[in-house]
This record gives C-alpha cells, sequence and structure tokens, in this order.
C-alpha cells in the first residue's frame, strides 16, 4: 500500500528526469554487457614476431612475392651419402630383442644397403617434383610450401581452400598420396565429386625446405600466424584447416587465432591438455561404468587399461619428446652427420606409432604398411635439407613455454570441428573428453585401422572422413 | 554397550600391536641380495669350465682408426646455434666447431694411447664375457705395510680413465702430500658395455650383475677383503656389491647418492624442511643445496634427465648415431661434463668445460666410446636398471649395513642429504660437504676425493668397524 502511494507521489523533477534515464542506461548497459560476454569467443592473441637473423631491417616492407621452387640435387649431395652409408657403424642387437630396444640395427643393415643400392634419390626428386612447390619470405623466413589446385572443377561446384599442416618426424611429403583423393575425388573413386579441394602443404619453419628461424621462442602460435599470413597472401580469406602431430596443434590455434577465417578444423590427434580432478574420476568411473562418463564401448576398447595404455605405453614412448624439449641441439647433431642415425631414429617412429605390436617384430613390421622409398624419401627432406636439428628445437620451444600444452585447454576451439580417431593412435581421446576443448565437434569418426601418419598409411580412410566431415560443415 | 565397547577397544589394540610388531620386524629384517648368476656370452653356455686366466692387455690403436676418424671429422655437418642460446639447447654448436678443430689437429691420439698405458691393464672371462680392468699396486711399499685393494667403478658417460688422476693419489700418497697411513691397490674395472669390457649379449645385465661379475673379480684377483668406491653407475654397483658380500667389502665409499624409496617422512621434509631443518634433521648446507625445492629438485631433473629417459627406453636408436658420428658423440657426452660438474656452465657460450678439465682429457675419455664401438651398450644398461621405473627393482629396498663414507659434491645434479642417505645406508661412518666440485669427482677435484677416501679408510682400519656387522 505504502509501495504504491510512493510511486503515485513519484514526482516529475528535474532530478529524476537525470537519474532515472542514467539508471535505466547503466542497468541496461550492464544487461547487454552480461548477455554479449556470454557468448563472446575467446581468441588466442595473433602478435608478431621476425624470425631471420640479425637486426630485423627498420625500413622497407617485407617482400611478399611468392616464387616457384623445385627440389633440386647433385652427384656430390648423392656421393656423400653414399660414402657415409657404405661406412657407418653398426652394433648387433642383443639376441631377442626385435624392436624393444629401439630400431633393431641387423634389420637397419638391409635398409641401408637398400637405400645405398636402390633407391634412387634423382627419381624420387621428380616424384616431389609433380606437385607445385612455392617460397615465400614470412616473418623474416623463407616458408616453403605445395600448392595443389584439381585439374577439374564440375560446373557451379566451389571449390574448397584445404591447409594440411605436417608434423614431426613427418614432412609435406605425408600428403603425397591424399592429395588427389582430394583434388581430383572422383577419379580416384570417392564421392561424386561435390566436393573439391585445392591443396595448400606448408613445411613448419624448421622443417624441410623452410627456412629455420634464428630467434628463440618460435613455437605453434608463430607457426599459426604465418600460415595465416600464408593463406592471406594466397589470396583466401577462408578455409578448411587439417593436420595430425604438431599440424593438430598448430591448426587448433590457428582455430582459435582467427576463428573467422577457418570454416572447419579436421584432426587425426587430439592433443587433451590440463587434466583436473573430473578428469580422474571420470578415469576410474570409466573402467567400470563407461557409459556413465560418456564413453562409448569403443573408447573404453581404446583406452582401457589405463595405467598400461595412458602411462606406461606412454612413458616408454616419449624419451625422445623428452629429450628433444630439453637439449634438441645435443640430440640431433649426431644424427645430422650419420644419415644411418638419422633413418633409425625417424623409422623408428613410423614402425611403433603406426602399429604397437611392431615392437615384437625383428623388422619392425615397416615394410607391411610402407614401401622403403617412401619412407627413405622422407628421411632424405631431413638430411639434405639438414633440417633434424630445427625440427626438434620445435619441442624445445613448445614444451617450454607451455609445458602440459595446455593453452589451447584454456581458450576453447569453437569452429566447426572433425575427428578422425585412428586405432592405433598413440593415445586414444574419447569425444566426451575432446569436447572439454573442441566445443562444436561436427563428426567424430571410429576409423576401422591406422595408426599416427594416418595420411601417409590410409590415405583413402582418412580422405573420405575429411570430405564427410566438409559435407556436413558446408550443409550448415 | 560397555561390552561393544570393550571388544572395539581390544579390535584396536590389536590392530596397534600388529602394526608395531609389524614395523618392528621389518626393521629389523636384514635381507641380503642374492649372487646373480648368469651368462652373457654369444648363443649358448658351452659346457666346458669357464676359462679364469687373466691376461694382460694394452691399448693399441693404427693408422686405419685414425684417418677413418679424420675422415668423419671432416665431412661433419653442423647446425648454427639459436642466437644467445648458449648451451641451454644442448651443446653449442659453434664451440663444438673448436672442439673438433683440436681434436684433428692437436690432439695426438698415439700419445694419449701410451698415457693409457701407463697403468698395468688385463682381461679375464667371466660369466662369459671379457672384462677389462687396471690394476694400479704401489710403485714402493714401506716396510712391513701392505696395499688395501681398492675397487673404483665408473659411470656413464665416464670410463676407468676418470680415475687416472686419482689413482697415483692412492697408490702413492706420500709422493702427493698426503698422509700415508693407508696405501691402496687400486683396481678400475670397465664396465661391461663399456670400454675395453665385452658388451653382454643377452638382455638383463643390470647393477647387479656387474656387481657380481666385479665380486667375481675381485675374488679371482685373490682379495678377500676390499674397498669399494663409486658414482654414477659406479655408486649402485658398489652399493650392490656391499649388499650381495657385506662379509667381503669393509667399507663403501661414494661420491653419489641417490635414494629411490622414499617414504612419507622424506616427502613431508621436501614441503617442511625449509622452515624446520632441525626437525629433519637438515643441515644449513642441506637447506642451502635443496631448497627452493621445485627449482632445485623437480626442474631440474626433468631439464635434465632427457637423455636417461631415452636411454632407458630406446638406446639402440639414440646411440645408433652416436656410433656412427664422432662429433655427434663429442656433443652427446660433452654436455654431460659441462652441465654435470657446473649448472651454471649452462649460461656460456663455451660450456665451461676447459675451465675444469683439459681437451685431451675429455678427448681420451670420448675417444675410449669411439675406438671400442661401446655407446649402444653403454646406454642399454639404463633400460637393463631402470625400465620397469625408478624405485621398482627388489635390491632398492634393501638396506646397506657395511661402512659406509660418503663425500657430497655440492654442484652434483641433486642434493641427497645425509638424513635421507640414512634410510639406506645405515652405517654412515662419514658424510662431508665437499667444498667444490661436481659429479665427475674423480676427474675433476682428485685430491679432494682422495682426502676424503682416505679420512674414510682411517676411520674403518682405527675402530675396525668392519668387524661390527
Amino acid at each position: 500500500e505504502t509501495f504504491l502511494s510512493r510511486i503515485r507521489s513519484f514526482e516529475y523533477s528535474q532530478r529524476n528526469a537525470v537519474l532515472v534515464p542514467v539508471a535505466t542506461l547503466g542497468v541496461g548497459g550492464m544487461l547487454v554487457y552480461w548477455l554479449r560476454s556470454r557468448h563472446k569467443i575467446k581468441t588466442i592473441e595473433m602478435g608478431d614476431g621476425w624470425w631471420g637473423s640479425g637486426e630485423r631491417p627498420l625500413k622497407g616492407k617485407e617482400d611478399e612475392s611468392i616464387r616457384p621452387f623445385r627440389i633440386e640435387t647433385s652427384d656430390k649431395e648423392i656421393e656423400d651419402l653414399h660414402y657415409r652409408l657404405e661406412r657407418a657403424r653398426y652394433t648387433p642387437p642383443l639376441e631377442e630383442a626385435a624392436f624393444h630396444y629401439g630400431f633393431n640395427s641387423s634389420y637397419l643393415q638391409k635398409v641401408v644397403a637398400y637405400w645405398r643400392n636402390q633407391f634412387d634419390w634423382r627419381k624420387q626428386v621428380e616424384v616431389l617434383n609433380k606437385y607445385p612447390h612455392f617460397q615465400t619470405t614470412i616473418e623474416g623466413i623463407n616458408i616453403h610450401f605445395i600448392h595443389v589446385k584439381p585439374s577439374y572443377v564440375p560446373h557451379g561446384k566451389a571449390v574448397q581452400p584445404l591447409l594440411m599442416v605436417h608434423g614431426w618426424p613427418g614432412s609435406f611429403y605425408e600428403f603425397y598420396k591424399i592429395i588427389p583423393l582430394l583434388t581430383e575425388p572422383a577419379r580416384h573413386g570417392l564421392n561424386e565429386g561435390d566436393i573439391v579441394f585445392e591443396v595448400i602443404c606448408p613445411s613448419i619453419p624448421g622443417y624441410g625446405f623452410s627456412e629455420a628461424p634464428h630467434k628463440q621462442g618460435f613455437d605453434s602460435i608463430a607457426t599459426a600466424r604465418i600460415f595465416h599470413k600464408l593463406m592471406n597472401r594466397l589470396g583466401f580469406k577462408e578455409y578448411y584447416l587439417q593436420g595430425g602431430d604438431w599440424g593438430s596443434h598448430i591448426t587448433s590455434i590457428m582455430a582459435q587465432m582467427l576463428p573467422q577465417s577457418v570454416k572447419g578444423l579436421h584432426l587425426n590427434l587430439i592433443f587433451v591438455g590440463k587434466q583436473g580432478l573430473g578428469r580422474m574420476i571420470s578415469v576410474v568411473l570409466g573402467a567400470y561404468v563407461p557409459w556413465l562418463v560418456g564413453l562409448t564401448r569403443e573408447d573404453a576398447r581404446r583406452t582401457y587399461p589405463f595405467i598400461q595404455k595412458n602411462v606406461y605405453d606412454l612413458l616408454r614412448e616419449s624419451g625422445y619428446l623428452h629429450i628433444q624439449a630439453t637439449k634438441p641441439d645435443t640430440a640431433g647433431c649426431g644424427l645430422n652427420d650419420s644419415p644411418v642415425g638419422l633413418a633409425a631414429y625417424i623409422l623408428e617412429k613410423f614402425s611403433t606409432w603406426t602399429d604397437k605390436s611392431f615392437l615384437n617384430k625383428d623388422n619392425g613390421g615397416l615394410e607391411s604398411k610402407y614401401s622403403l622409398d617412401e619412407l627413405l624419401t622422407n628421411v632424405m627432406i631431413y638430411w639434405v635439407t639438414s633440417s633434424i636439428v630445427s625440427s626438434v628445437r620445435f619441442y624445445k620451444e613448445n614444451i617450454t613455454s607451455d609445458p602440459d600444452l595446455s593453452a589451447l585447454s584454456r581458450v576453447g576451439v569453437y569452429v566447426p570441428t572433425g575427428i578422425a580417431a585412428f586405432p592405433q593412435e598413440i593415445v586414444h581421446t574419447p569425444r566426451v573428453w575432446a569436447k572439454q576443448i573442441f566445443k562444436n565437434i561436427i563428426t567424430y569418426s571410429y576409423m576401422p585401422r591406422g595408426g599416427h601418419f594416418a595420411a601417409f598409411e590410409e590415405p583413402k580412410l582418412l580422405a573420405q572422413d575429411i570430405v564427410h566431415f566438409v559435407r556436413k560443415v558446408e550443409q550448415l | 554397550c560397555s561390552f561393544l565397547a570393550g571388544t572395539m577397544l581390544l579390535e584396536i589394540i590389536l590392530v596397534l600391536g600388529a602394526l608395531i610388531i609389524y614395523f618392528f620386524l621389518s626393521k629389523k629384517k636384514e635381507e641380503t641380495l642374492p649372487f646373480k648368476e648368469g651368462w652373457w656370452g654369444k648363443g649358448q653356455k658351452p659346457d666346458t669350465e669357464e676359462d679364469t686366466t687373466i691376461w694382460p692387455f694394452k691399448v693399441e690403436t693404427t693408422e686405419e682408426e685414425l684417418s677413418d676418424l679424420f675422415r668423419r671429422l671432416d665431412q661433419a655437418r653442423f647446425t648454427e646455434p639459436l642466437e644467445d642460446s648458449c648451451f641451454h639447447y644442448g651443446t653449442n654448436s659453434v664451440y663444438l666447431r673448436k672442439v673438433i678443430s683440436y681434436w684433428k689437429n692437436q690432439f695426438n691420439w698415439k700419445k694419449q694411447v701410451e698415457v693409457l698405458n701407463k697403468y698395468p691393464q688385463f682381461k679375464t672371462k667371466i660369466q662369459g664375457i671379457d672384462i677389462h680392468f687396471v690394476h694400479a699396486k704401489p710403485p714402493r711399499l714401506p716396510e712391513g705395510r701392505s696395499a688395501k685393494p681398492l675397487l673404483m667403478v665408473h659411470g656413464w658417460p665416464g670410463s676407468f680413465y676418470e680415475f687416472y688422476k686419482i689413482i697415483p693419489l692412492l697408490t702413492d700418497p706420500a709422493s702427493h702430500g698426503l698422509s700415508d697411513e693407508h696405501i691402496f691397490e687400486v683396481i678400475c674395472p670397465s664396465i661391461p658395455g663399456y670400454g675395453f669390457s665385452e658388451a653382454p649379449h643377452k638382455k638383463g645385465f643390470n647393477s647387479v650383475s656387474a656387481a657380481s661379475v666385479f665380486y667375481e673379480l675381485m675374488l679371482r684377483l685373490g682379495f678377500n677383503d676390499f674397498y669399494a668406491q663409486g658414482g654414477d653407475w659406479g655408486w649402485l654397483i658398489c652399493t650392490n656389491l656391499a649388499q650381495i658380500a657385506p662379509t667381503h667389502v669393509r667399507g663403501l665409499h661414494l661420491n653419489l647418492v641417490s635414494v629411490t624409496n622414499l617414504g612419507f617422512i622424506q616427502l613431508l621434509s621436501i614441503l617442511l624442511g625449509r622452515y624446520l631443518p632441525g626437525l629433519f634433521h637438515f643441515q644449513d648446507e642441506d637447506v642451502r643445496r635443496m631448497f627452493p625445492f621445485l627449482e632445485k629438485g623437480l626442474y631440474r631433473i626433468l631439464l635434465e634427465s632427457g637423455y636417461a629417459h631415452i636411454q632407458a627406453t630406446k638406446p639402440d636408436t639414440v646411440g645408433c648415431g652416436l656410433n656412427d658420428s664422432p662429433v655427434g658423440l663429442a656433443a652427446y657426452i660433452l654436455e654431460k661434463f659441462s652441465t654435470w660438474t657446473d649448472l651454471e656452465f649452462r649460461n656460456l657460450d663455451n660450456g665451461g668445460l676447459e675451465r675444469k678439465f683439459n681437451l685431451d682429457d675429455l678427448l681420451t675419455n670420448i675417444m675410449i666410446y669411439w675406438v671400442s664401438g661401446c655407446i649402444v651398450p653403454s646406454m642399454r644398461f639404463y633400460k637393463e636398471n631402470l625400465h620397469k621405473g625408478i624405485g621398482t627393482q627388489k635390491h632398492e629396498r634393501l638396506t646397506v649395513q657395511v661402512p659406509t663414507g660418503i663425500a657430497s659434491f655440492p654442484n652434483e645434479v641433486m642434493h641427497t642429504p645425509q638424513a635421507w642417505a640414512q634410510k639406506k645406508y645405515t652405517n654412515i661412518v662419514s658424510f662431508h660437504f665437499m667444498p667444490r666440485g661436481g659429479h665427475f669427482a674423480a676427474l675433476e677435484e682428485p685430491e679432494l676425493l682422495a682426502e676424503d677416501i682416505l679420512q674414510f679408510v682411517g676411520k674403518v682400519e682405527k675402530e675396525q668397524l668392519w668387524r661390527k656387522k
């Protein structure tokens, strides 16, 4: 009663004429701000950098030309390689060690014999040059990439730009088998050609034919920014991203940095950073009642026994990561000087990360999934560019600035995401855990077979999943 | 109601009683480590008796070996270091180039081989493999005196050569200004898989295997009673030896101690030791060396243990390139001689190596790995010891009753206080904080180490401590 009388006696006065609108504005403003902030997507700062040697030139704009590039070799290079291969010093393996102590040197001798006598580097260089290569200078260093356009575009269909990023110890060469399946799907028996891509595969700075940074601190954030600049320079405003290994980390950061440029993000490996109490509870419960914590039967099959698969196996396989993240120059020194040492180091990963059971084989099961020509071509890319040391420094730069690679999880990824979960990947990430970072998962596929080097080992399966994902995104 | 309370009280007393008895029993339990039989030769073990002869050995070299080395040094491919990175990314390749240049142009391997051969060396077959060792006797023994046998065991990436400076201080202390109350004959074997000892051909050769082999060696040489000294792997092998044969090891001297079965009290001391040192029996020097713990304990270990992680899991992979590239081998080994001597050396362009060592000594040690091609088997030792994880092997839970002397050097990568060491070494006779020096004590500070060994032996002998076991 008194309240009503108060309102009735509300006087129209100058003071009220000012106070009321101000109060409304204030409250309204706060309301609007609160509403907007709930939907505001956090992004990672783009920042800037310069990685050339010496001082950054003050004057003049950076040369933005895109120069065609061809891989070349010489007699001198091949002879030097052969000389080193012929004089390699081996240590006999322990009896019955198979691949449990690392790369079996008896099998290594066979690989090196092939490398010396049958592998034809000149022929492989021609294979490498079948796609157009380019180089361009960004942030002071030369960035190498291949750019493959479809030869035939169906009438009225759009060509989707797709940036595919490799990892370690891989290279742009890992994508050579999958590229035709994406640029000319109809010719390879995939879909009716409604989704067609033009593919760009850069080399991460410090890998292959991209110049290595000369300054400390070159991590995935710098790479992500440089790759955005590259796509921009090529004239693309919106594009799809695909990656595994470091490529997954880099493309995820690209999606967080400039979400408006990323139409979709497809990954074959997920980095899931910090795990809290909730995760631990989920892990324990998941062993008995997986459905209660959102795990599927396939998730359970791939994740348990938990300690064995996620702790022991990981510890057993992460020695390289530990030494590369702390003493990269020491770890890489001998590898840059001994091609045999380099091959053992790299090919061990192609064995174990393709199928863990290959540890039990004397020959590491390598030739059951890959040809020696393609394996050695990848190794040669590291050898002829002398990039092993700069490639492993990437581990130190990333892990020192972000020890559990958790920057991703703090910001979250909101662009449409597609995940291809391969059964022999080093670690399995169920969809329910991936959702903590990837807020917008459009497709999540349990792949029937394949391991870490998906594009290399199962190009058709991966291509089908990428197309399946992009088709769904385009329909959104 | 009171009946229930009575039963409960009885139950509590029973449980407490059981716990007390259990603790008493487990403390008094003095298990020994059994001697580990083994056969490490190639293929099947033959039926014949093992040949126990001991034959003299001399290090040799050839022109072929040298010219092959020089060719590889000439062809070395280096990668420029990042600007201002010093030794933070590992061995700095600009400094490495200088070392390689010295190696090629000034280092004289033939001369160093003669240096190596100045002490008598021998080989003998034990458990199927040839064991190499140095046996240095005193040049002169005063009338009526006898030399005490002292087994000194090296580690990784060291070798028997690390002891070459300390040997004369122990076999002939008087000539070096030290008390000659105790004179030693020194036996420095090479761990199987290192240097001139044959590498095991079978899986499973761990520190207990090495200790068993060296035990057999000492017995074969006629020593029933001896002292043992070690750091790095030598620490563990000598510890195992003292656990296998406590009645034969008069005293155990260590310049590295690592205790892996930390209990609740030790963990508590990590949290509170900085504030209540007295409660945990920490001395001021312990606190100075250990805290802040995150920085000096955990982070340091993570930063410096990458090599151990990869060697304990994929030794054949990581060692492969190092056996083929002498430059890679040098970078890998020299990094340890830099960082483990003084962690501050990481901030120097040249890793501070030549402040404490001379290049001839460093390269001689590297050459031992190169000419014997032993880098891969040397790394396998990590896998054989660590592949199940740290703190999981049976011997890690056993204690040591043999009189023990510990020389604690300040620049060792991680400091173990006496309070923790006592958990394993129940009979610590001397524990000294050394004024300076790092991991490679015998090579870097031979006088300090020799003095500590001498005073330790003095204590053991004076009080005849080896009898009271």
